[in-house]
């Protein structure tokens, strides 16, 4: 019964909609969209057509544009890298010590479980407006998922192959290097992901409080002028560079460990 | 495009070159919020020269609240800027705030009922019985009672919902909410969206109705006034002569704005410059001169203050939170 359904469609056409159909579907979602706020005569400050917000980016300069995605991926990037330095040290550190466990770990998920969101005003008072405090902002959002997959990572490196290494009395810079690390790329990447759209998130929460630039600040001050298709245009690009810093991800773990992928 | 690039790139390079040559004195100006036609004259003082003319090179930082610029002034990441005096004189009654008021800006309060014609309401006492919707944290709030009270209203009277400020305008043009609570400084944004709903926007200014008292000022960090003195005079000076200009002078006012930040649309900052021009310049005012700091409005600002915050009178002196010996020669 199945079989003769699905044969209704050629192979072809079929293949072809499986290629496209998350296009298709999202086509025919701003598609639905624009339908509803012209027949509903939906007003655009409550919610903007898609014709006005593709209008909305051309009301800003080109030049704008760039300044705000670049103020924003900056301080996400430097924030991203920032909790890669810390996080896989700490990492490391709680893999080779139960000490350092104890120690880091309750203060880890303290910072972790304090609404950053309610934090970022403090940081802004005790560091300033500058770009370090939003970074610190955005690191605080995205370290944590990097500890704990860097942690689970190489604490799953097979007994046999540490005990292996210890037999051979190699040194344990050599473990952690040459077997926990590479063990745990699959997760520190599964990290990595959640990381970086994070990032955004981060960046976005620290331009709210306090930022002369950036995609925050631009979605901020167009609402407080009522351009909500201005802000909507701003959202997008946010939505833009988060695909995009996710798929580079992707593209870096493909270039440099593409051994660590899932076999398919 | 290029037209487009040519103007702020042409600013940036003055900027640069005045800034090279000269070696001014350096001033960062904090503003309560983000910019927009009421935050003109700063922007109006960079770019018609009255900041380069007195030697100083202003920076400009956005803020988010009267209590975050008065915060930012206090811990010194900015030397002076505006905010609401209320903020201030509820600070420096709680703690001791390194910060102190210089000039007046609105000698007149923004705060505002909008409503549209035709929602049965066209007085203060109209509210009554009505749902009103209000941002959680704007300075109006402890107001309201005070304002209700003076008209023979109580807190009870009205059903307050809190929203987001940006979904004021939207709730009262779709008719969710009779009455939402303002500022007058937004009057022209909110007659857009009245427009494009097809209303006609009423505004009732809690001014009208006994709320008399000093809201945005100009407030400066103690440590530049005391260890800058000289600079912080002739800051204020060019300040006072970038409002007077800002007022007399509304389009290029907005033009400068927008040179600086070109988000701001020229025109809709013009509106509102227009739109406001009495609350900087009002019957207090003329009687009083631009500017002044008055002991007796002081005295009716924190009377008022003191009443919405629920802080004792008795438990500051007005007076030692201003600072008169900067006050621009006339």
């Amino acid at each position: 019964m199945n079989q003769k359904r699905t044969d209704i469609l050629p192979p072809k056409v079929r293949a072809w909609l499986m290629r496209y159909a998350s296009a298709i579907f999202f086509i025919a979602l701003v598609g639905l969209w624009e339908m509803v706020c012209r027949i509903g005569d939906i007003p655009n400050y409550i919610l903007p057509s898609p014709a006005s917000i593709f209008n909305a980016f051309f009301d800003v300069e080109f030049s704008r544009w760039l300044t705000h995605l670049w103020a924003t991926l900056r301080v996400a990037l430097l924030g991203f890298v920032l909790s890669i330095v810390i996080s896989i040290p700490l990492a490391v550190a709680m893999v080779r010590s139960e000490l350092m466990t104890r120690v880091i770990y309750p203060a880890l998920v303290v910072v972790q479980a304090t609404p950053v969101v309610a934090v970022a005003p403090l940081i802004i008072v005790l560091m300033g407006t500058g770009d370090p405090s939003r970074i610190l902002i955005t690191c605080m959002i995205t370290f944590f998922p990097l500890v704990v997959s860097a942690t689970t990572g190489m604490l799953e490196t097979p007994a046999e192959l540490v005990e292996l290494s210890q037999s051979l009395r190699a040194p344990r810079y050599r473990e952690t290097w040459q077997i926990r690390i590479p063990y745990a790329i699959p997760h520190i990447f599964s990290g990595l992901k959640v990381s970086i759209t994070l990032a955004i998130i981060g960046a976005v929460v620290a331009e709210f409080v306090a930022a002369e630039e950036g995609l925050g600040y631009f979605i901020q001050f167009s609402t407080s002028f009522f351009k909500i298709p201005q802000a909507f245009a701003g959202l997008i690009f946010l939505a833009v560079i988060s695909l995009l810093l996710f798929k580079s991800v992707t593209w870096i773990q493909t270039w440099l460990f593409p051994w660590s992928l899932p076999k398919k | 495009m290029l037209k487009k690039l040519t103007k702020p790139l042409a600013l940036a390079a003055a900027m640069t070159v005045s800034s090279l040559t000269m070696a001014a004195d350096e001033v960062t100006f904090q503003l309560d919020w983000l910019p927009g036609g009421d935050k003109a004259p700063v922007y109006v003082g960079v770019v018609e020269g009255f900041f380069e003319d007195a030697d100083l090179d202003v920076k400009i930082a956005s803020g988010r609240g009267s209590t975050d610029a008065v915060t930012k002034m206090a811990t010194g990441q900015s030397d002076v800027g505006t905010a609401d005096i209320g903020a201030l004189m509820a600070a420096r009654a709680t703690d001791s705030v390194p910060v102190s008021a210089v000039l007046a800006y609105f000698s007149q309060a923004p705060h505002a009922f909008f409503t549209v014609k035709g929602s049965g309401v066209s007085s203060i006492k109209d509210v009554a019985g009505k749902k009103v919707a209000t941002s959680p944290f704007t300075s109006s709030n402890l107001f309201l009672p005070l304002v209700l009270e003076e008209n023979g209203l109580k807190e009870s009277d009205v059903s307050l919902v809190k929203s987001d400020p940006g979904a004021l305008g939207p709730m009262l043009m779709t008719g969710n909410v009779p009455v939402i609570i303002a500022w007058t400084t937004n009057v022209p944004l909110f007659e857009n969206q009245a427009k494009e709903a097809g209303k006609e926007l009423v505004v009732l200014p809690w001014s009208d109705a006994g709320l008399e008292l000093y809201s945005s000022s100009l407030l400066a960090a103690d440590k530049f006034l005391s260890e800058r003195p000289e600079v912080a005079k002739r800051f204020i000076t060019a300040f006072a002569k970038a409002v007077e200009f800002t007022y007399a002078n509304p389009d290029k006012a907005g033009a400068a704005i927008h040179a600086m930040v070109p988000e701001v649309d020229a025109a809709t900052a013009a509106a509102q410059i227009k739109s406001i021009k009495g609350l900087v310049y009002n019957s207090a005012s003329e009687a009083d001169g631009y500017g002044t700091l008055t002991p007796e409005r002081m005295a009716m600002t924190w009377k008022w203050v003191a009443k919405a915050n629920k802080l004792d009178p008795s438990k500051a002196d007005p007076e030692t939170m201003v600072n008169r010996d900067f006050m621009p020669e006339k």
